[in-house]
């Protein structure tokens, strides 16, 4: 039974992502055709290869990061409205990016200790760090009384995001303004150019991180249930929860190494899920690492449309925050009146 | 949770293990001195040029050579581009749009923002000209340059030679006029003001006045506090996108309480370009009149 509702679940998931990335690779402010570019004309063949193509990829990358990341946390805290960019993770992981980019400035972009803490891997690395090191700071200041207090815990998330913002803004000031540009195109939530081993590296941390979820998901619907009864139903909860939160941290980080700030894709995606497919995280986590990427890859593909009528491409964070403010919002409301 | 640290331990190596298993990606070689070529080589005649920057447009204007342009950046104004299609701003050129226009030369000023964008351009096979423009010297090697890579050296030449004339002319006018103390604000919400290093200071240099704002950054965004402190002679307002008459709220500065203010026409002094003779007397007639 749950069998073949994981099946349908990934199967209509896969249709989702396969048919967002084809519309994504042919829509374009750029009218191309695909017979010209799969036959080599340029510049047909550039734009779709070239341009299209590793965009496609990368916010597939980062979407299904965020929704697995979503999920995670939702689970984690027992309440819907957790979400990597609202308690604070997002924000750890901008600050933690922000530490490696400034660090790298500070040694020389030009020398070799430079290059090396200025590369993706390093960004990613810090931003993974600064990721986990912001978990840990909500989970443990959202205590009262020795038990987690979901409400608390997103109190001190926002504040988070709010200290780790003002840091940002005095490293900018502080970091020549190349560098200071530099750390702004990153971190306004662009999905933009990255290079192709800055790809791999995403898309190796990104599986690592997803691949343990996902795993972890029967686990998820133990956990969501409350330490106590987790516990007695035989659950480490201890370390269970410090697995999911690592693979989370982890996936918030490449996340936001790869496309800076995205918010709220991890609110969206598993809501909209949790209303097909239910609870179960056995079938919500899969279902929400392939939708995930597809709500992504055409958020990202209509802020390229916006060109057109711009003349600027707006981030693609700005499309998914003007989604996700309003839903946020009125699941607050919506949980108070059933609590 | 309790003790995350072992596990936080494992995920730092696992995670080290795979920056150190890829090749770290080699420093950004945004260039900051020299201008260089990215991408492959162009043509001898390049006829389809697409321009990042409005300064880089005037040149080609200024080089007799508007007919190959097909492309440039929505702040562009000059009436002879006004019907040529925008691939984006200064800070975020659209790769696509730029492709799409099928160039044979991209000319870029060079700039850390839009580099990806533009590493990207050159990486899919348009060359691209990157041209780091900040001081004079920049702006008459720069008309050189884009004179050479159009085909067009000996236009380029006369244009950087005219631009080099008209910048011993105004030294030469310069030792003539008193030696006052000028602040230039280019925004007022916040105040910010041109500061060594930047093309106004530069400009300020030639024109024979004396720069108040001391420090390291070109664009620094200024004290109010400071501004009074300093106590310029004279407050240029070259903050042309802003009202005039907003100039009060920096009333505290005394030379704005006594009107020594001038406000500059148009963003001249702010673009590093052929328009460099014109910007040069606008500040020297600032200099002369106000007093």
């Amino acid at each position: 039974m749950t069998r073949r509702r994981v099946l349908l679940a990934l199967g209509t998931g896969l249709l989702a992502l396969l048919g967002s990335m084809v519309a994504a690779l042919l829509l374009g402010p750029q009218p191309i055709s695909l017979a010209a570019a799969l036959a080599g004309v340029e510049p047909d063949h550039a734009i779709l290869f070239g341009l299209r193509l590793p965009r496609v990829i990368l916010g597939a990358l980062v979407g299904a990061a965020l929704a697995a990341a979503g999920v995670a946390l939702q689970a984690l805290l027992r309440n819907p409205l957790a979400e990597p960019f609202v308690l604070g993770v997002s924000g750890g992981a901008a600050l933690g990016g922000t530490a490696a980019l400034a660090a790298a400035a500070a040694a020389g972009p030009a020398s070799v200790v430079g290059a090396v803490i200025g590369s993706g891997a390093s960004v990613a690395l810090g931003a993974s760090i600064g990721a986990a090191a912001s978990t840990a700071l909500v989970f443990a200041l959202g205590r009262i009384g020795g038990k987690l207090v979901p409400e608390a815990a997103l109190l001190v998330g926002v504040v988070f995001n709010a200290f780790a913002a003002g840091v940002i803004t005095v490293v900018k000031v502080m970091v020549p303004p190349e560098e200071a540009a530099r750390l702004l195109y990153w971190l306004m939530g662009a999905v933009g150019y990255a290079s192709p081993g800055t790809l791999v590296t995403g898309a190796v941390f990104v599986a690592v991180a997803v691949a343990v979820l996902v795993a972890a998901s029967a686990q998820l619907n133990l956990l969501s249930l409350g330490d106590d009864e987790a516990s007695s139903l035989g659950v480490d909860v201890g370390r269970s929860r410090g697995v999911v939160f690592l693979a989370a941290s982890l996936a918030t980080g490449a996340a936001v190494a790869l496309a800076g700030l995205v918010g709220f894709v991890g609110l969206i995606v598993p809501h909209l899920l949790r209303r097909v497919f239910g609870p179960d995280h056995r079938i919500l986590l899969p279902a929400s690492v392939l939708f995930g990427a597809a709500f992504l890859v055409l958020a990202d593909a209509a802020a390229r449309l916006a060109f057109l009528p711009l003349g600027s491409e707006p981030p693609v964070g700005a499309l998914t925050a003007l989604l996700g403010g309003p839903l946020f919002l009125w699941l607050l409301r919506r949980t108070e009146r059933s609590g | 949770m309790r003790s995350p640290s072992p596990s936080l331990a494992a995920l730092a190596a696992a995670a080290a293990l795979v920056a150190l298993a890829l090749p770290a990606r080699a420093a950004d070689p945004v260039p900051r001195a020299e201008p260089v070529w990215l991408g492959p080589k162009a043509p001898a005649h390049p006829a389809r040029v697409v321009s990042l920057a409005p300064s880089l447009t005037d040149t080609v204007i200024a080089l007799g050579l508007a007919d190959r342009l097909v492309g440039v950046t929505r702040y562009d104004t000059s009436p002879e581009v006004k019907d040529l299609p925008r691939v984006g701003g200064f800070l975020d050129p659209s790769p696509e749009a730029v492709l799409g226009l099928r160039p044979d030369l991209v000319l870029w000023l060079a700039d850390g923002g839009a580099f990806p964008a533009v590493r990207r351009i050159a990486e899919l096979g348009v060359p691209v000209l990157a041209l780091p423009v900040v001081g004079v010297p920049d702006v008459l090697r720069a008309a050189r340059r884009v004179g050479a890579a159009l085909g067009a050296p000996a236009a380029g030449e006369r244009l950087a030679a005219d631009m080099e004339a008209a910048v011993r002319a105004a030294e030469e006018r310069a030792s003539s006029l008193p030696r006052r103390r000028v602040m230039l604000v280019i925004g007022r919400d916040p105040l910010v003001v041109a500061g060594p290093g930047s093309y106004p200071d530069a400009l300020l240099r030639i024109a024979g006045g004396v720069n108040v704002v001391k420090g390291e950054r070109p664009w620094p965004v200024y004290s109010l506090e400071r501004a009074v402190a300093d106590d310029p002679d004279l407050v240029v307002d070259a903050a042309v996108n802003e009202p005039a008459d907003t100039i009060v709220r920096l009333g505290a500065i005394p030379a704005v309480k006594a009107g020594r203010v001038v406000r500059l026409p148009d963003d001249r002094v702010l673009r590093p370009g052929p328009q460099l003779p014109a910007a040069l007397g606008q500040l020297q007639k600032a200099l002369e009149t106000g007093r």
